[in-house]
């Protein structure tokens, strides 16, 4: 039904499209919504303001020791820093073969680096399901969607990993699963919580923003 | 067929449109269900294996209503992602119980969200959409209703105000007959000072050591005769409109007689609700600064209009950051500052400033006595975060932290006591005084020790003392007869209105819940009764909720107003006002 030329060209690209279109309409609708207006004089500290708060809000991503709920569970960090990288490395990998490593096996450094980052990924993904389903607290706020995301991006990361060498002699159903796989991911991203990164910027911005006019961010800790 | 929807929660859903801004539904729509703000909850510490108390859980009950009505995954596939949609009057009630009674909008899971999710505003907003159809707590409705109908928070009349600010002058003036006491409406201060109505029923010591302080700088203050109230219910009920009510009759109040700068008395919501939201729920640009009284004090003994001994505040203190003033507003270091220079033995407490944990009193939680008990649980986190301390006595910048703290100190039986930085600075003050030059005959004081001194505070008086919780009236009598006074107790309605009428007490304190006739019915008999009408009465209740029922009577209402729990001193200068300003003598 599928060949690797229309999983690798049309059906990734239409794919591509559907998600920028889905992505700008979410996008449009989002700033629909008036922004709330601060009209307080700055409190607190004197030694920060709104442009602070907002760059260490959106730096917190990469400052572990910035909240108390990722300076006390660094496993649980690392886990989102591999899992977030491991959907770098495979997106990575899917447009590389498809604009650049066509005919081509990927060169075996390069192959090895996607197939170290998304296999640990994998590996992470496991984790996160067996954490989803055997903690209660998860598992109260979970929803279909949170548990299908999951597991089709762990799917997915298997996948990726073993189409990474890019050899169709060795097995083309593993590119052709890869690519469908990603194609799937790429419709299903924007009605999912997959869509999350979009919003991370606002949702942070105007916490920063807010938080460093009241001289809150960034947070001063004494120990 | 389509299911029924009630009134009200129509309502609730067709004004939650109106009430989503971008922030708001950003945190709604970017919440990923990683769990990492279950532990910064101190609900679920408190409560181990119960996920119901956790951030996101919490916060999904509003999410999946969102979801469902203005987000087009949750409109296609409900079931998908966990969208629901209000039906019944049961639906409100049980979104009520998580928004009023599971979350007191401190805001640490907010700080500890990697995807910034801000929990407490949408939780605040739906507090909001509740309140708009009559679905909240009854303390909510009955504070809501005195600041909107009587303009403070606590129904504080404007004569018992006065009267208080007076009395309290003539205090201060006698001990210093040349203290200018407490200015009310002088016209072109440079500070005007906002308080929080507890302090006028409450804790008026706490004006007097801000006008102590005032004072000794050589302040050219004032206190507004009305709109006096910085306190704000609107943070805590979620109504914008009441929120911005009563910020702007500050803002126009303090126009009005031309003051400089507006003084906000040791309070974290009321300073966060005036200085920081209430020009946004107001959509008023303020024209005069803001600050807290913190950063005042402060500025007058670093600029050395006062001068303080901190070898007058001995005991070894800790600091607790109110949620409103550490994680909204950044008041976090100038407290600390302020404290080090009025006592000697500071020890911090951990974890602090903006990732403190809550005092369990904020968010309202003190007015909603139906969670009290789920409030005093949760409230294990902050016993344990005082206990590790050692200090003897914890100082906080938030009247709401003070009654959330002293009910913990009491339910964990910890041996501390909670102050304000008010009470210490005042306490530290070097006033001196001018040399008095020496007379050649001078009459002999009669000495007085302390003790007898305070012994005659209520000597002379025959107070009754009715409530069937036999420890608190022993407690009450005892801390009565300690003072001097007669005590007369009663531990029902039927008992009580026989000792008033058999003993013609100079005073009343009356419970309102009481076996036989309640505390409302013996009430009403009172005042409708000629020969005991003229008996001053104190309400003590454990019920905050009930005072509606006692201030609703078609008769004078009760000259004292005071909730359980109740301390020492809160007891005495209580019953004091109350005989004073009634007889206007003291025996």
């Amino acid at each position: 039904m599928f060949d690797l030329e229309f999983v690798r060209g049309p059906l990734h690209d239409g794919a591509l499209a559907v998600m920028t279109i889905v992505y700008i309409i979410r996008l449009y609708w989002l700033t629909r919504f008036m922004a709330g207006k601060e009209r307080q004089a700055p409190t607190g500290r004197g030694d920060t303001n709104s442009r602070k708060g907002f760059i260490y809000s959106w730096g917190n991503v990469g400052m572990p020791w910035a909240m108390e709920s990722t300076r006390t569970k660094l496993f649980l960090y690392f886990q989102f820093v591999i899992f977030h990288l491991g959907v770098t490395a495979a997106i990575l990998l899917m447009f590389s073969i498809s604009f650049y490593f066509k005919d081509t096996p990927i060169p075996l450094p390069l192959m090895l680096a996607f197939r170290i980052i998304i296999g640990a990924a994998f590996v992470v993904g496991v984790i996160r399901i067996i954490r989803r389903i055997g903690s209660k607290y998860i598992r109260a706020i979970s929803s279909p969607d949170d548990h299908f995301s999951l597991w089709l991006l762990t799917a997915w990361f298997l996948f990726a990993y073993m189409a990474a060498a890019n050899n169709v002699a060795n097995g083309e159903w593993k590119l052709l699963t890869f690519f469908i796989m990603g194609s799937v991911f790429l419709v299903y991203v924007p009605f999912s919580k997959i869509s999350h990164y979009l919003y991370y910027p606002f949702t942070r911005y105007y916490l920063g923003k807010s938080l460093g006019r009241r001289g809150v961010f960034p947070i001063k800790r004494f120990r | 067929m389509a299911k029924e929807r009630s009134y009200k929660a129509q309502k609730v859903i067709d004004r939650m449109g109106k009430k989503l801004n971008r922030q708001i539904v950003g945190s709604l729509v970017a919440c990923v269900h990683c769990g990492n703000c279950t532990d910064s909850c101190h609900y679920v510490l408190a409560n181990p294996g119960d996920p119901t108390y956790a951030p996101a859980y919490k916060a999904d009950k509003i999410r999946s209503i969102f979801k469902r009505h203005f987000d087009w995954t949750g409109r296609l596939f409900p079931w998908w992602v966990h969208a629901k949609s209000l039906y019944t009057d049961e639906d409100l009630e049980e979104l009520k119980d998580t928004v009023f009674g599971k979350c007191t909008n401190c805001r640490r899971c907010t700080i500890n969200c990697p995807m910034g999710v801000d929990l407490a505003t949408f939780n605040r907003m739906a507090r909001g959409l509740l309140v708009s159809v009559g679905v909240m707590p009854e303390g909510v409705s009955v504070v809501s209703k005195d600041q909107w109908e009587i303009g403070n928070q606590m129904g504080v009349l404007k004569e018992d105000y006065i009267d208080t600010l007076e009395w309290l002058t003539e205090e201060m003036q006698m001990e210093d007959p040349k203290s200018p006491g407490i200015p009310i409406d002088s016209m072109e201060a440079d500070v005007v000072y906002s308080i929080n109505p507890r302090e006028v029923k409450y804790d008026p010591r706490t004006i007097s050591d801000a006008a102590i302080i005032f004072n000794a700088a050589g302040e050219k203050w004032t206190m507004p005769a009305e709109d006096w109230d910085m306190t704000n219910f609107g943070l805590f009920s979620g109504d914008d409109d009441l929120g911005g009510g009563v910020a702007r009759r500050l803002f126009e109040k303090v126009v009005a007689i031309k003051g400089k700068k507006l003084v906000i008395s040791e309070c974290g919501h009321g300073y966060r609700s005036t200085r920081c939201e209430g020009p946004n729920w107001a959509k008023q640009d303020v024209s005069f600064p803001m600050e807290s009284s913190v950063i005042t004090m402060l500025e007058y003994i670093k600029s050395g209009k006062i001068k303080v001994d901190k070898s007058k505040n001995p005991g070894k203190f800790t600091f607790h950051d109110s949620c409103n003033n550490a994680r909204s507003c950044g008041l976090t270091e100038e407290p600390r500052e302020l404290l080090r220079l009025v006592c000697d033995d500071f020890q911090e407490m951990y974890p602090n400033r903006a990732e403190n944990f809550c005092c369990t009193g904020g968010g309202g939680a003190m007015s909603m006595s139906e969670y009290t008990p789920r409030r005093l649980k949760s409230g294990k986190v902050k016993a344990d975060q005082l206990k590790a301390t050692g200090a003897e006595i914890v100082v906080t910048s938030c009247h709401n932290c003070v009654d959330g703290l002293t009910d913990l100190i009491k339910h964990y039986k910890l041996d501390m006591k909670v102050t304000q930085l008010v009470n210490l600075v005042a306490n530290a003050l070097v006033i001196e005084k001018p040399v008095e030059v020496p007379v050649e005959e001078v009459a002999a004081p009669v000495e007085v020790t302390p003790t007898e001194v305070e012994a005659l505070v209520l000597k002379g008086y025959k107070i009754l003392v009715a409530d069937d919780e036999p420890d608190f009236v022993t407690f009450v009598s005892t801390v009565l007869e300690d003072n001097g006074a007669e005590v007369v107790k009663a531990y029902d309605g039927n008992q009580a209105l026989e000792m008033a009428r058999k003993e013609k007490p100079d005073l009343m304190t009356l419970d309102i819940t009481m076996p036989g006739k309640s505390g409302i019915e013996v009430f009403e008999i009172l005042r409708s009764d000629d020969e005991l009408a003229s008996i001053p009465v104190c309400i003590m209740t454990g019920k905050p909720e009930l005072r509606q029922l006692i201030y609703e009577r078609a008769v004078k209402p009760p000259e004292g107003y005071v909730d359980k729990p109740i301390d020492e001193d809160s007891i005495v200068l209580n019953i004091r006002k109350i005989l004073e300003l009634d007889k206007g003598k003291v025996k």
